[in-house]
C-alpha cells in the first residue's frame, strides 16, 4: 500500500498548525496574565469529603466546607489565636470577669446574636440552638466526635455502654443544655478548663424545623433514640447544609469529588469577596501542580515530601513552616498479645523473639530512645518541615516548656541502658521482633529504617525488621494488642493541652488502652489540670506531666511536624490558623 | 443465531451470581476489625470499632451476609458504597458514562489506527514505513501511560494550555449544573451537541484530547502487531495471489480481499479491547484527574468496600459477557462462512 499525497499533505498541514500555534500560545503568556475567575476560588487538595453533617463528619477534609465557612459556632479562635476568642452566633465570649462563667466553672452562658438567618431564610432562635447541641451529644455516631462535649457535659465518652446499650437518659441532656431567655446555658457535669476552645470548634448551628422536616429528629425526648448512631448516609444533613455561615452548598458533586459554595448574600455580617468557591480532590499532584501554574486553580495543597516540587512556580507565593498542632510518636506495647502474633517472633527472651512485657522494662525503652537519631529522622522522614517535641504538650499549646528535658541520640548511653535490661541478661541474649507501618506513609517507613539501623548498630544480637500492612489491617494490629512498636500520630481535635495529656498519659487514654501505659500520678494531675481555670496553674500541671512522660517514656515523641500551602500570588487575606481543617474562604479574595 | 445470543443472555445471571459469591467470600477471609476499617478515617476511632462491627453486621456468616446483599440486589439496590459516599448503582451511573465517552472516542482512535497502521505494516513490510509504524506503535506500549500521560500533559497543558486535565473547564462545568443544561447521555460531547451548546462540545473536545492520546498511544501496538500478523498470513493465501495474478490493483486486493479476512482476529481482541477500556482505565483516570469508573473501583478495592467492589463486579462481569457475544456476531457478519450455531 503506497502513502497516498493525501494524508500526507493534512499530516505537514497539522504539523505546521500545532506549531504556529505553539508559537501563538508562548507569546501570549509571555503578555502577562490578568487575575483568572475573579470571583471564584478554586482549591485543589487529595482529600475526600465523606459527609456534610457537621455533627458526624469528623475528618479534615469534611470538615473544611462546614466549619466556619456554611455551620458557625457560638464563638470562634481570633484570627491565628489558639486561646483568644471572639463572639460569632453569641454576641459575648463567656468569662468570670464578664459573669457568663459561673464561679464554680460549672455554667457557661452564651447571649445569642439576633436577626441571624440560615441559608433558608429562617431566622436563627435559642430553641434553633439548643437543638443543634443536642443532637450534637445524642447522634453520636460510632467512631463519630460527639463524645468531645458529651465528656464535659455527662461525664461519659459515649451515649452507649460497652455492649451498645443507651447509658444517658434525656433528662441530663436537657440539664446539660437548656434555652434561658435569648441565651444559651451549658451546665457541665465538672468543671472543665477547655471547654471555650471546644465550643470554638464545635457544634455548627442548624435550624430544627429545617431538620425535622426532612426525617431528622424533631427535638422531642420521646424520639431521639431512634436517631442515634445514624448511618452517615441516612442522614438529610449528609448532602445538605444549612447553616448561617458566608457561604451556602451549592452542590457536592461526588462522581468530580468537589464540594462547591455560593455566597451568601444575606449574611449576618459583610458578604465575603468571593462569589463561588471549589474546593476539589485531585490525586495527582502534576494535575493539582498545572493548574496551579496556569491560574486555572488558585491554592493547592500537597503533602510534605512533595514540596520540592512546587517550589519556585511562577506567580505562586508558597506559605510554610506553619506548625501543626499535632505530634507524630512511636510507641511501645507495655503489654502484647503474643497469640498468634507473627511480629513477636518466639514471644520468648531467647535472641528470636521478645516477651508480651518486653517494653513494660523502662532499661528497654530508654535503650531505644537514646539509640534513635531524631534528627535524621526529621530530615529525612519529614524533609526538615517540623521541630523536635519536648513531650505530649507542643508548641502552640498552654503548658508547652521547651525546658523539659528530651532524649537525644547516645549510642553511649543506649549501650548502658540496653546493658540493664532485663535482669542485665538481653545484651547477651538479644532479641528479634518486626515493627508494622502503615503501607504507603513513606515518612513512617524512613523512620523504621532509621530505628532498625541505629538498633542494629549496636549489637548485632539485636534484630529488628518491619513490614508494610494496610490502614485495615494495622488497625486490626492495634484493636487486639498485637502491635510491637508502632508509629502513630495525632492531630489536636481542639488547641488545649488536655486533649493531648489525656490520650498519651491517662489510663483510660486512646494510646494506654492500646500500649497499657498507666500511672495513677498522671491520671490525678490529668483531672486536676482540667477543673483548673488559672492558665498559669494548668502550665503548671502540664510541666508536671511532661516531666512524667519523659521519665516513664511510654513513647517517644519524634516531630511536630510543619505544613505548607501553595497558592497564586494573586490571593489575598489569607491567614493559617493550626486548628482550622482547611481554609476561611470568608477573608479571602484575589486581585 | 437468536438462539446462540438468548444461550448466551441466559448464562449472564449466573455468570454474574458466580463472580459476587466469589469476591464475597474472599473478603470474607479478612476480619471484621480489618473489613470494619472502611468506617474508620483516623486511628483515634478505634476505640468504636465493636460499635461499627455490631452496626454494620460485619461479624455475621459469609452466608447471612452474601444473602443479604442478594436479596438487596434483587430488589434493584446493590447497596450503599462508602467510597463513592452514595448507592452503588447511583455511582456506577455517575462513573460509568465518563468512562464509556473516554473509551469510546479512544476506541475509535485505536481501532483506525491500528487497523490501518498494521496493514500497512503487512504491505510495506520490512520496508521503512513497517519499521517506522512498529517501532511507533511498540515504544507506546512499552511507555508506561502515567509517564505519557504526564508527558502529554506537561506540554501540552503546562506549556502551551490547550488541553487541560478534567473534564470540563470552569465555565463549562458551572453551565452543564444549571437548569439550562439536560444532560440526556451523561456523554458530555453528545449532551452538547443535544443541547445545541457548540461552546461546550469544544471545551469537552478539549478535555479529551490528551486521555484519549494517551490510551491510544498505549493500546494500538497491540492491534497493530495482531492487524500486521494476520495480513501477513492472509497476503501469502492463494486466493489473494489468485486475485493479483488476475490483475487487480493493489490497493483493491488489499482492502476487498486481504483485509476483510484478516479482521478476524483484531474482531476478538477489539472487543477485548474495548470492555477492558470500559471496565476503566485507572491510570490515565487519575492522571487526567477524569471521573471514571475505573479510578473508583481501585479505591473501593483499596478500601474494602465491598458493596462497591461485588456491585463493580457483577456489571463487568455482565459486561464482558455482552462484549464476547458482540464480538461472537461480528464474526458472522465480517465473515459468512462463519455461521453460529
Amino acid at each position: 500500500m503506497r502513502m497516498r499525497p493525501w494524508s500526507i499533505r493534512t499530516a505537514a498541514a497539522f504539523t505546521a498548525a500545532i506549531v504556529s500555534l505553539s508559537l501563538g500560545a508562548l507569546v501570549a503568556r509571555g503578555a502577562g496574565e490578568p487575575v483568572k475567575n475573579p470571583d471564584t476560588f478554586v482549591e485543589l487538595q487529595f482529600g475526600d469529603v465523606t459527609s456534610l453533617d457537621p455533627d458526624l463528619a469528623y475528618d479534615i477534609y469534611s470538615a473544611e466546607p462546614i466549619w466556619p465557612n456554611v455551620y458557625e459556632t457560638l464563638i470562634i479562635y481570633s484570627g491565628s489565636s489558639l486561646d483568644k476568642f471572639s463572639p460569632m452566633l453569641a454576641t459575648e465570649v463567656p468569662s468570670l470577669q464578664n459573669g457568663l462563667i459561673s464561679k464554680d466553672g460549672m455554667t457557661y452562658t452564651f447571649p445569642l446574636r439576633q436577626g441571624v438567618r440560615f441559608h433558608d431564610g429562617s431566622v436563627m432562635t435559642p430553641d434553633d440552638v439548643v437543638y443543634s447541641f443536642r443532637r450534637f451529644l445524642l447522634q453520636d455516631q460510632a467512631g463519630g466526635p460527639a463524645w468531645l462535649l458529651l465528656s464535659p457535659l455527662l461525664g461519659v465518652d459515649s451515649t452507649r455502654d460497652k455492649q451498645g446499650k443507651i447509658q444517658v437518659t434525656f433528662d441530663q441532656v436537657q440539664r446539660a443544655v437548656y434555652a434561658q431567655g435569648n441565651s444559651v446555658v451549658f451546665h457541665l457535669k465538672r468543671p472543665f478548663a477547655p471547654f471555650l476552645t471546644i465550643m470554638a470548634a464545635w457544634g455548627g448551628v442548624m435550624p430544627r424545623k429545617w431538620a425535622a422536616a426532612h426525617n431528622d429528629w424533631d427535638g422531642g425526648a420521646a424520639t431521639w433514640q431512634k436517631y442515634n448512631n445514624p448511618k452517615t448516609e441516612d442522614r438529610y444533613q449528609f448532602d445538605h447544609m444549612n447553616g448561617t455561615g458566608p457561604f451556602m452548598l451549592e452542590q457536592w458533586d461526588r462522581q468530580n469529588k468537589e464540594v462547591i459554595l455560593v455566597r451568601n448574600d444575606h449574611y449576618w455580617r459583610q458578604p465575603a469577596r468571593l462569589r463561588r468557591v471549589i474546593i476539589r480532590s485531585v490525586t495527582e499532584l502534576a494535575a493539582r501542580r498545572l493548574q496551579l501554574q496556569q491560574g486555572d486553580a488558585d491554592l493547592i495543597v500537597a503533602s510534605l515530601n512533595e514540596q520540592s516540587q512546587l517550589r519556585g512556580l511562577p506567580n505562586t507565593v508558597m506559605q510554610t513552616k506553619l506548625l501543626q498542632i499535632a505530634v507524630q510518636t512511636l510507641q511501645f506495647n507495655f503489654k502484647i498479645n503474643t497469640d498468634g502474633n507473627p511480629d513477636v517472633g518466639s514471644g520468648k527472651l531467647d535472641g528470636q523473639g521478645i516477651p508480651s512485657d518486653f517494653f513494660a522494662d523502662i532499661h528497654v525503652r530508654r535503650g531505644f530512645a537514646y539509640a534513635f537519631d531524631y534528627a535524621q529522622n526529621l530530615s529525612s522522614a519529614y524533609a526538615g518541615q517540623g521541630i523536635l517535641p519536648h513531650g505530649p504538650i507542643v508548641q502552640g499549646l498552654l503548658g508547652y516548656d521547651p525546658s523539659v528535658p528530651t532524649y537525644a541520640t547516645s549510642r553511649d548511653k543506649a549501650i548502658a541502658e540496653f546493658k540493664e535490661a532485663q535482669g542485665g541478661k538481653l545484651w547477651d541474649t538479644g532479641f528479634k521482633f518486626t515493627v508494622p507501618y502503615t503501607a504507603g506513609n513513606t515518612a513512617r517507613q524512613v523512620g523504621a529504617t532509621i530505628l532498625r539501623d541505629d538498633v542494629q548498630a549496636l549489637n548485632p544480637k539485636f534484630q529488628l525488621s518491619f513490614r508494610p500492612v494496610p490502614a485495615s489491617a494495622l488497625n486490626e494490629i492495634l484493636f487486639s494488642h498485637k502491635g510491637t512498636m508502632y508509629f502513630l500520630g495525632w492531630f489536636a481535635d481542639y488547641p488545649d493541652p488536655h486533649d493531648f495529656a489525656q490520650p498519651f498519659l491517662s489510663a483510660n487514654g486512646y494510646f494506654p488502652v492500646r500500649g497499657g501505659y498507666n500511672n495513677p500520678e498522671a491520671d490525678r494531675l490529668i483531672d486536676q489540670a482540667v477543673a483548673t481555670a488559672d492558665p498559669a496553674k494548668r502550665a503548671a500541671i502540664y510541666k508536671q506531666l511532661s516531666m512524667i512522660a519523659y521519665n516513664d517514656l511510654p513513647y517517644l515523641f519524634l516531630v511536630q511536624p510543619t505544613t505548607y500551602y501553595t497558592m497564586r500570588s494573586w490571593v489575598h487575606g489569607w491567614y493559617y490558623n493550626p486548628i482550622f481543617p482547611g481554609q476561611y474562604y470568608y477573608t479571602l479574595y484575589k486581585q | 443465531m437468536s438462539r446462540f445470543i438468548a444461550r448466551r443472555l441466559l448464562l449472564l445471571p449466573f455468570v454474574a451470581l458466580g463472580v459476587t459469591a466469589l469476591i464475597f467470600s474472599l473478603l470474607q477471609l479478612l476480619t471484621p476489625a480489618m473489613r470494619a476499617s472502611l468506617y474508620i478515617t483516623d486511628p483515634k476511632q478505634l476505640n468504636a470499632l465493636p460499635d461499627i462491627i455490631r452496626k454494620y453486621h460485619l461479624d455475621q456468616p459469609v452466608y447471612v451476609q452474601y444473602w443479604e446483599w442478594l436479596r438487596q440486589v434483587l430488589h434493584g439496590d446493590l447497596g450503599w458504597s462508602e467510597t463513592a459516599r452514595e448507592p452503588v448503582l447511583t455511582a456506577i451511573r455517575g462513573y460509568f458514562p465518563a468512562t464509556f465517552e473516554l473509551a469510546l472516542y479512544s476506541f475509535a482512535c485505536i481501532l483506525v489506527l491500528g487497523i490501518w497502521l498494521g496493514t500497512l505494516s503487512a504491505v510495506q513490510k520490512d520496508k521503512i514505513v513497517d519499521h517506522l509504524s512498529r517501532s511507533t506503535s511498540i515504544s507506546g506500549a512499552s511507555l508506561p501511560t502515567f509517564v505519557w500521560g504526564l508527558v502529554l500533559l506537561m506540554v501540552f497543558y503546562g506549556h502551551f494550555g490547550w488541553f487541560p486535565p478534567g473534564r470540563l473547564g470552569l465555565d463549562a462545568d458551572l453551565f452543564v449544573r444549571s437548569p439550562q443544561f439536560h444532560p440526556y447521555t451523561g456523554l458530555l460531547t453528545i449532551d452538547a451537541l443535544l443541547n445545541g451548546q457548540w461552546w461546550l462540545l469544544w471545551d469537552a473536545l478539549r478535555h479529551l484530547v490528551l486521555p484519549v492520546a494517551t490510551l491510544t498511544y498505549f493500546i494500538t501496538a497491540t492491534l497493530v502487531r495482531i492487524t500486521r500478523s494476520s495480513m501477513l498470513e492472509t497476503l501469502r493465501a492463494d486466493y489473494v495471489r489468485t486475485a493479483e495474478a488476475k490483475g487487480l490493483p493493489r490497493d483493491v486486493v488489499v482492502d476487498k480481499h486481504a483485509r476483510r479476512n484478516a479482521l478476524i482476529p483484531v474482531i476478538t481482541l477489539a472487543g477485548l479491547l474495548f470492555v477492558g477500556l470500559l471496565s476503566g482505565v485507572v491510570i490515565t483516570e487519575t492522571v487526567f484527574n477524569w471521573p471514571g469508573i475505573g479510578r473508583w473501583g481501585v479505591t473501593a478495592s483499596q478500601q474494602l468496600d465491598i458493596p462497591a467492589v461485588t456491585g463493580f463486579a457483577l456489571i463487568f462481569a455482565g459486561m464482558l459477557v455482552l462484549g464476547n457475544l458482540c464480538a461472537d456476531v461480528l464474526y458472522a457478519v465480517v465473515d459468512p462462512r462463519i455461521r453460529l450455531q
